[in-house]
């Protein structure tokens, strides 16, 4: 199976490798269009600013092999956390700045000051049922979240919530478009769980 | 609903893993020992967060220390913090690169808000954890940077105010006069401090047992606790630690042990 | 035959081999039961007694008007310190030289000493300190005997000829750590106490066996002599514990002498414990507490686990964890030391050790001696 790692100088991509390693799984890491448009499954990473994230997507043409990948052929990608959000329509950090537009998901600061800004710990996702990424893990299981900015959507298929002062998108399957807002790498077994779940898919 | 972290603190130099106390260091082990006595890949359902500090005195080696802790997180899948002598956007690189999601500065703050800046650009709030040790002199708290060996001219609530205009992610905040002693948290100093900051707060310094840890955690704007206890926690006593908190009905993440699981 | 039950604490873990340990019905042992007990005690009561014991010794003239024998280590550095700047008293304080004394222990006595004390160093002759040592750890299994003599005998000497008559120990450790209670209610005490209790008895046997097989004359003997009956009462000679007067915590102790003396820690453990800040002034030291661990079963890790225990920095389980790790400590740091001291070859040196273990406790593997028993685990020899 060949599992490519976006790289565009963002992102956490070593714990990545190593909870694929420990599943059983090798991956590449490569910013070059045939390795995405010819995986198997494309990871999307991401810690960090949305605009300079896009402006190295852009720049690295990534953005036109990402689309190829997942439109045209049909690959399965996983965003996780800026990564997730890189794949929705636009986000409101650091200005204003559009998306990969691949989920109808917008970007906006958290609002509510009754609750500590950014959402950093484990929280609990209410995941829909059915759900690939979820599938053997326990209704609302705890994932690491560590972000400023979240994503909410009009969409409510294969959304999975979870909530900090206001509810938003913690995770989002449509079709062969997984997106999570945590870090499953992070969130010890059931985020292995779902890592395996997603390159099982 | 946002949980509370039990966080576990690392303390680096040369090579060794040590226990401090006020701030003084004792080498315990080597990371053979460590392995050993906090087999994190078997223990991580116990803990929320790691965090390592390189706290080496003289001659700090962030190649040498990422490689460090390259080893520790190996197979352990929860979240890291990392940091002691990041003077660079390239060190936090290197470290991001090592398997931290997080860095933890500390002088820094004091001495180069530019870099902190820079980082959080970059990288985002989150990123960055702001560490900030204080002492108790005549009543009034005092900060201290450079390992706790430089008084700088603040106290505590004017530096926290100064470093929340950083839009660094959170505070770990520590007690010198504490640290090490395993006589619990500086909660009587700082029960008008906790109130002010509108991040999240990491508690840290004096932890020693479970009774403490549910001390912290008991503050409602303390989002995490956090020791650094080499002796104290080694063996079953993290899980054990856990599992009383757990019986408090305090609100901590749920997890199973990767070996229940992935056999 | 009839088989005994060796035990450890519930509290804490003390071992029923403790020699004068007692239990209560629900198995804690009498240092735990004095913890709670100290937490009833009116100190604001015993600080009293205290400042009224005190009044009448102070100086009037400018003269020493107390002893207090130390190390440079925390325990003698809290109790002069406190005398001296919260009491307001002229303390003297008294070293009794060890054998094999260390850097770190020297520099620590330096820097108590600098930090403002009026100070005598007594060294008794170490040949002489060497014979009694090297009898007390073949005949008694007390590898510094001789020192332990000394610390009373040269310390009481001192104050006798200082005319300094009040003379301030620690902690009675027999009442703080698990031993004899016959002392707890007792602010003074005597020299029959200390012949008795702390060395073990049969101390002047030792000085006249040694006089009598030729090996030292009762001219080498000044320093560990205790001056008699008449002179202890012509100079009104009173001993205490700072323990009676102040609930006596170790740790807040170290926390003193690290503040205000200077005190140092070594860089890493001390052998045989997970402490690095205590019994840094000689090197004998961790064959008196491998020799303790072996002949009783438990060694300076549970010791330092039960004051950590005890003032609750850390639970039983997680003392247990420690001290299954720290305990078995053979002192390889200054094996050549101790057998160039003793003049002994390694081979004689082991047979001396060999004697002292309890062989019910412990079993030899390899050259080493290794516990029959798990820590924590009652079991029946």
């Amino acid at each position: 199976m060949k599992i490519t790692i976006v790289d565009y100088g963002m992102g956490n991509i070593y714990s990545l490798q190593s909870a694929l390693k420990f599943l059983g799984f090798d991956s590449i890491c490569s910013n070059k269009s045939e390795d995405i448009i010819n995986a198997d499954k494309v990871i999307l990473p991401g810690v960090g600013s949305f605009k300079i994230a896009m402006d190295n997507i852009i720049k690295l043409k990534i953005d036109k092999s990402i689309k190829i990948a997942v439109k045209e052929h049909n690959i399965p990608i996983l965003g996780i956390c800026l990564g997730m959000q890189l794949l929705g329509v636009s986000s409101t950090e650091d200005g204003f700045s559009n998306g990969l537009n691949l989920f109808e998901g917008e970007v906006t600061k958290f609002i509510d000051q009754s609750v500590k800004i950014p959402h950093v710990g484990f929280n609990n996702v209410n995941h829909p049922v059915n759900s690939t990424l979820f599938k053997g893990i326990k209704m609302n299981s705890d994932f690491y979240f560590v972000h400023s900015y979240k994503m909410t959507t009009n969409k409510t298929n294969g959304i999975g919530l979870t909530s900090n002062g206001e509810n938003f998108v913690a995770s989002f399957e449509q079709g062969n478009i997984f997106g999570t807002q945590f870090h499953p790498e992070k969130s010890q077994t059931n985020g292995l769980l779902l890592i395996k779940n997603f390159i099982t898919f | 609903m946002r949980k509370k972290r039990l966080i576990y603190t690392l303390l680096y130099n040369k090579g060794h893993f040590m226990l401090s106390r006020n701030f003084r260091l004792q080498k315990v082990g080597d990371f053979k020992w460590l392995k050993k006595h906090y087999n994190f890949e078997k223990i991580a359902f116990s803990i929320d967060e790691l965090i390592i500090l390189d706290v080496t005195r003289e001659g700090r080696d962030i190649d040498e220390f990422s490689s460090v802790v390259k080893e520790v997180v190996k197979n352990v899948f929860i979240p890291v913090a990392c940091g002691g002598g990041i003077r660079s956007l390239n060190d936090a690189k290197l470290l991001l690169n090592s398997g931290a999601d997080k860095i933890v500065v500390n002088t820094t703050l004091h001495s180069n808000k530019e870099l902190i800046n820079s980082l959080v650009k970059n990288y985002g709030s989150q990123f960055v954890v702001g560490s900030v040790d204080f002492q108790i002199e005549n009543d009034v708290k005092k900060v201290y940077i450079e390992n706790g060996e430089l008084k700088i001219d603040e106290n505590l609530e004017d530096f926290l105010d100064e470093v929340e205009k950083l839009s660094i992610g959170e505070i770990y905040l520590n007690s010198i006069q504490k640290d090490g002693t395993g006589q619990g948290y500086d909660i009587k100093h700082l029960a008008n401090t906790f109130g002010k900051l509108t991040i999240p707060i990491i508690l840290a310094g004096g932890a020693g047992n479970h009774l403490h840890l549910i001390e912290g955690l008991k503050i409602n704007s303390v989002d995490a606790v956090a020791t650094a206890n080499l002796f104290n926690f080694l063996g079953d006593a993290l899980p054990k630690a856990r599992m009383e908190i757990l019986k408090k009905e305090l609100p901590l993440a749920n997890f199973e042990s990767i070996s229940d699981v992935f056999k | 035959m009839s088989k005994k039950k060796i035990f450890w604490c519930k509290t804490c873990l003390n071992m029923s081999t403790r020699p004068r340990i007692e239990f209560n019905s629900k198995g804690s042992c009498n240092a735990c039961l004095r913890t709670e007990e100290k937490k009833t005690i009116d100190w604001n009561k015993r600080n009293d007694e205290l400042k009224l014991l005190l009044d009448k010794y102070r100086s009037k003239d400018g003269g020493f008007d107390c002893v207090v024998p130390c190390s440079g280590g925390k325990d003698g550095s809290h109790v002069a310190y406190n005398l001296k700047h919260k009491y307001g008293m002229n303390p003297l304080a008294v070293t009794i030289r060890p054998a094999l004394s260390m850097e770190l222990g020297d520099k620590n006595l330096y820097n108590f000493i600098h930090s403002g004390f009026n100070h005598i160093h007594v060294t008794p002759n170490p040949k002489v300190m060497q014979v009694l040592n090297k009898y007390g750890f073949i005949e008694k299994g007390f590898p510094y005997y001789g020192w332990l003599i000394a610390i009373h005998t040269a310390v009481i000497r001192t104050a006798y000829n200082f005319n300094v008559p009040l003379i301030f120990y620690g902690e009675d450790g027999e009442v703080e750590y698990g031993g004899s209670v016959e002392n707890k209610d007792r602010a003074m005490y005597g020299i029959d106490y200390m012949k008795r209790v702390y060395l073990e008895g049969g101390y002047e046997k030792v000085l006249k066996k040694a006089v009598d097989d030729g090996i030292l004359e009762s001219s080498d003997l000044y320093f560990f002599n205790f001056p008699n009956d008449n002179e202890i009462k012509k100079k009104d000679l009173s001993f205490t514990h700072w323990s009676y007067f102040e609930n006596w915590d170790p740790y807040t102790n170290y926390l003193t002498a690290k503040n205000n003396c200077g005190l140092q820690e070594k860089d890493d453990a001390n052998s045989g414990t997970f402490t690095n800040f205590a019994q840094n002034d000689q090197a004998l030291y961790s064959l008196h507490a491998y020799l303790m661990y072996l002949k009783f079963g438990f060694g300076r890790a549970t010791q330092d686990a039960g004051i950590e225990i005890r003032r609750e920095a850390m639970t039983r389980d997680q003392a247990l964890n420690l001290v299954k790790i720290y305990d078995n400590m053979y002192p390889s740091e200054h094996i050549d030391d101790y057998l160039e001291y003793y003049q002994m070859s390694k081979e004689e040196f082991d047979v001396v050790i060999d004697k002292w273990v309890n062989k019910d406790l412990f079993v030899k593997e390899d050259g080493i001696w290794n516990p029959k028993f798990e820590v924590g685990q009652d079991f029946e020899i």
